[in-house]
């Protein structure tokens, strides 16, 4: 509509420019700079070559790792939306007060220091922990080790991240018309093809949304897998921290780090093709 | 005439698109003056200009004729109520009329007591400490009004005020709004697509169509007397007949559906052969099993009846020609769908549209 | 359904619900339910410069951050958000890219990049680095506030006299005020939570509070965590009830009190 459209952007002027200069310089300076210089020091160190790029692709031990990262991932996805998708049903369908509460608990989760959440794991799982005791008391004599392997931090990592698949499934779940689902029972759907047809296809978005979040949020995540992970079963993050910490490799660290961008970002272009990278955060 | 604002050949284009087509208006002194349109027709567009929102491609807006066009929006005194009020929401009330009184220097004192005794005239009086969120939409309304008029701007503009607002409440607020304009004698601009707000309200219609004036006339006239197809179309229910002018001096036309037709005197200038529309409003038409002498009368095939309790609305076809009748409740009896009746007219009821 | 929905529910809340009564715990290491109970910890958090030192670090660089992030991002998006122009939705997506970028890749860059300026382990180095990350965030809550706006609102200011400067101090900016505070929030939520570029950059002299949570669970695992969880998870819940809390306290006073009372305190 004519009216809405503004004076001032009838003709090109400067002041979006003007607004948009002193952020733009920024992010180029300490996002950009820093982000070609790993870049380049994955080619320059230790010198000049591609052997950073062909260990990593063609080495067994990162091979493993990034093999270990993305099952990791692909299952920590994976059970986010097993425990999400049910709770955001169940939000859905009761009733307005008891959906809040869930609701609080869920953004209280959310908004917890995901080290808390780290350490509180720690203190669950540890071997004086209340699910160790559990074990002894129900007869094992040597309960299993759950601390420091894949098992506690993918547990974790589920814990952390399932907040992200809940909140995503449960606001597209909310929006879907009650009206839309009785038509559909009307219609003769009921059981597990209502679900097939019409409330699966209807809540995909979120689904779709939740997952891609998790699955990129997990692959480059350092914290969780390094504190309550197998030192022997790393995953790609670690594995980069360990190597500038310990070896100051930074040639390998970086060439780590730009195929971990590298896969990161083209998942993300995908979704952006689909869907648009504002609505992945919204 | 005393011509207190002046549209001079106002243009807007955007692009290849062109809004607004050389309109030239002139408002007086304490008129108030609707632009009546559909939605993408202009009106609005003006109003914008008018307050300064949007700059004319060509053209000039003089009040008292002073040219407004180097003036921003917050120097040209003009009250705008928009569509959906825009009060602000962090203010009171009180706090929303002051804000005029504010931005012009009047100390919080006297300029709350002020718009205490603004929202009072507008029948708010004690709901000044609300917020407008704790206010019904008719109230928001009022304190809107109360806003735009404190500050005795020079002109008062209302965009699609009502829209918004149920059927009951409108009525009530057109009431409202033509008695407090009244009261104040502030030259105002009404804009709505709403014909029935625009009919009770003017003092005069200015009908936009396609970014250009049809018709700028008093209710009756713009009813009675439509200028063009558009806006005789427009206003009103209407049975447009296209005809040619058989005997100019005679007041006669030829029609192919109803044959040679006696038109109402017309002060605009038609010549034999002229195409020309003619206009026969329904409640003019009158529904009966045989002719009527001294009427003009004619065949039709009554394809539909709607029922409204006081009146009905006959459609039916008179050759190829679909005409609407209005007929008054008690009289629809006489006939039943599917049937053949007579119905006729008189020649003061056939209007000549010229363009 | 239920059943998965309450034990999902359980899964959830119970490491949340675990670290306060491990704060009160006075067993030396993890033990859980704990074998008595005292405030020794608390104690210990309070008295001990090891903590309370880089929880001083993280307020002023979160807050750092936060002025910064805000003087950056609200022209920007006001540019965004209000005009038309050429490349925008290209810098569109450039403003979240900071969120697209695996915090490990960054804090390689930062490492080397803050290194060449000599800015590592320093508190500049830090507040320059979390900016970058507090951005996006920012931005996307800021822009969706003023995607909302009504701009008939400007328009009624500016017809009714005032300037455009009068009508952005005295119409957009209190109206806007909300979304400023939440988005200037999730800016010093977000450094005050980042761990990953932290534990590579902030070094000893600039240690946050989070680098010293994960070196001290890496290495000994401290109870005082506990503490500071239970303090943390005191802060969220504050956080988030308190505008229930409020906004139910007014409602409740605007209802007992008659409507004379003056607007001049909102």
């Amino acid at each position: 509509m004519g009216a809405t459209i503004s004076r001032l952007s009838e003709k090109p002027n400067l002041w979006p420019w003007l607004l948009l200069a002193p952020l733009a310089i920024y992010l180029a300076i300490f996002f950009l700079v820093p982000l070609i210089d790993v870049a380049i020091m994955s080619f320059t160190e230790p010198r000049l070559s591609i052997a950073n790029y062909q260990k990593v692709l063609t080495g067994a031990l990162y091979q493993k790792v990034f093999l270990n990262t993305f099952m990791t991932a692909a299952l920590v996805t994976l059970a986010c939306l097993c425990v999400g998708y049910p709770l955001a049903y169940l939000m859905n369908a009761s009733k307005p007060r008891t959906a809040m509460l869930i609701l609080l608990l869920v953004t209280m989760s959310f908004w917890t220091s995901f080290l808390v959440r780290t350490y509180a794991w720690m203190v669950l799982l540890g071997n004086n922990g209340p699910i160790v005791a559990f074990l002894r008391a129900v007869g094992f004599e040597t309960p299993p080790q759950l601390l420091f392997t894949r098992f506690s931090s993918t547990l974790a990592m589920v814990h952390i991240l399932a907040p992200y698949m809940i909140m995503n499934i449960y606001s597209v779940m909310r929006k879907i018309d009650p009206v839309l689902i009785r038509s559909a029972e009307s219609l003769g759907a009921r059981g597990f093809s209502l679900f097939r047809h019409v409330y699966l296809p209807l809540t995909a978005p979120g689904i779709a949304n939740g997952c891609v979040l998790v699955f990129v949020i997990c692959l480059g995540f350092y914290v969780t897998p390094v504190l309550l992970g197998s030192p022997r079963e790393q995953m790609i993050a670690g594995l980069i921290g360990h190597q500038i910490e310990e070896f100051l490799a930074f040639g390998m660290g970086s060439a780590m780090a730009m195929v971990l961008l590298a896969i990161t970002l083209a998942i993300l272009a995908i979704y952006h093709r689909r869907f648009g990278l504002d609505k992945l955060w919204g | 005439m005393h011509q207190y604002l002046q549209l001079n050949g106002i243009t807007k284009t955007y692009g290849d698109f062109t809004a607004l087509k050389k309109v030239d208006l002139t408002i007086e002194k304490g008129e108030f003056v609707t632009f009546l349109g559909p939605s993408g027709s202009g009106k609005t567009t003006t109003l914008m200009i008018i307050a300064g929102f949007e700059k004319a491609t060509a053209g000039d807006v003089l009040v008292e004729g002073k040219s407004l066009s180097g003036l921003a929006p917050h120097e040209r005194n003009i009250g705008i109520v928009f569509q959906n009020y825009a009060l602000f929401p962090h203010k009171t009330a009180v706090e929303n009329v002051y804000f005029p009184l504010q931005m012009r220097g009047v100390r919080r004192g006297e300029g709350l007591k002020k718009a205490d005794e603004m929202l009072a005239l507008v029948g708010l009086g004690g709901f000044g400490k609300r917020y407008p969120k704790e206010l019904s939409g008719g109230q928001q309304q009022r304190v809107a009004l109360a806003r735009a008029l404190v500050f005795e701007p020079s002109l008062l503009l209302l965009d699609e005020p009502l829209g918004a607002l149920d059927k009951n409440l409108r009525e009530q607020m057109q009431i409202e709004i033509k008695r407090i304009q009244r009261a104040l004698g502030v030259t105002t601009i009404f804009v709505t697509h709403d014909q029935s707000e625009a009919m009770s309200m003017s003092d005069r219609i200015v009908v936009f169509e396609k970014g250009e004036i049809q018709q700028a006339a008093t209710p009756l006239e713009i009813y009675h007397k439509p200028q063009t197809r558009f806006v005789a179309g427009f206003i009103g229910e209407s049975n447009l007949v296209p005809a040619r002018i058989g005997d100019a001096a005679a007041n006669q036309a030829e029609s192919t559906a109803l044959g040679i037709c006696d038109y109402a005197p017309t002060e605009s200038a038609v010549t034999d052969g002229q195409d020309v529309t003619l206009l026969i409003r329904p409640e003019h038409i009158r529904l009966s099993r045989n002719p009527i002498e001294g009427r003009k009368n004619v065949r039709m095939q009554v394809e539909t009846i709607v029922n409204y309790g006081d009146n009905a609305l006959v459609i039916g076809k008179v050759g190829d020609l679909q005409m609407r009748v209005r007929v008054l409740g008690a009289d629809v009896v006489i006939i039943k769908e599917g049937e053949e009746c007579c119905i006729s007219w008189q020649p003061e009821a056939v209007f000549v549209v010229p363009r | 359904m239920r059943l998965i929905g309450i034990l999902v529910i359980v899964f959830i809340a119970a490491p949340l619900v675990i670290v306060v009564p491990m704060s009160f715990s006075d067993a030396r290491s993890l033990q859980f339910p704990p074998p008595g109970y005292w405030l020794g910890y608390y104690r210990a958090y309070f008295s001990d410069m090891n903590w309370l030192l880089p929880t001083w670090n993280s307020i002023l660089i979160a807050t750092a951050t936060t002025v910064l992030t805000m003087a950056l991002v609200v022209p920007a998006t006001f540019a965004l958000v209000r005009h038309r122009f050429a490349g925008k939705s290209f810098a569109d997506l450039m403003m979240l890219m900071p969120l697209a970028v695996p915090h490990i890749v960054m804090a390689v860059g930062y490492y080397s990049f803050l290194g060449d300026l000599r800015l590592v382990h320093t508190h500049f180095g830090v507040v320059l680095a979390h900016t970058c990350l507090s951005v996006p965030i920012a931005f996307l809550v800021l822009s969706a506030n003023l995607k909302g706006f009504d701009r008939n609102l400007e328009r009624a200011a500016q017809s009714l006299g005032a300037s455009p400067v009068q009508t952005f101090i005295h119409v957009t900016l209190p109206i806007l005020r909300p979304g400023l505070l939440i988005s200037a929030l999730f800016a010093f939520i977000q450094s005050f939570d980042e761990t990953v570029v932290a534990i590579f950059i902030s070094g000893r002299n600039a240690e946050t509070l989070p680098r010293k949570m994960f070196d001290s669970i890496r290495q000994e695992a401290d109870p005082v965590i506990a503490v500071i969880s239970t303090l943390l998870f005191l802060a969220v819940l504050v956080a988030l009830v308190a505008p229930f809390a409020w906004r139910g306290l007014r409602s409740r006073l605007a209802e007992s009190a008659p409507r004379s009372a003056s607007p001049a305190g909102q």
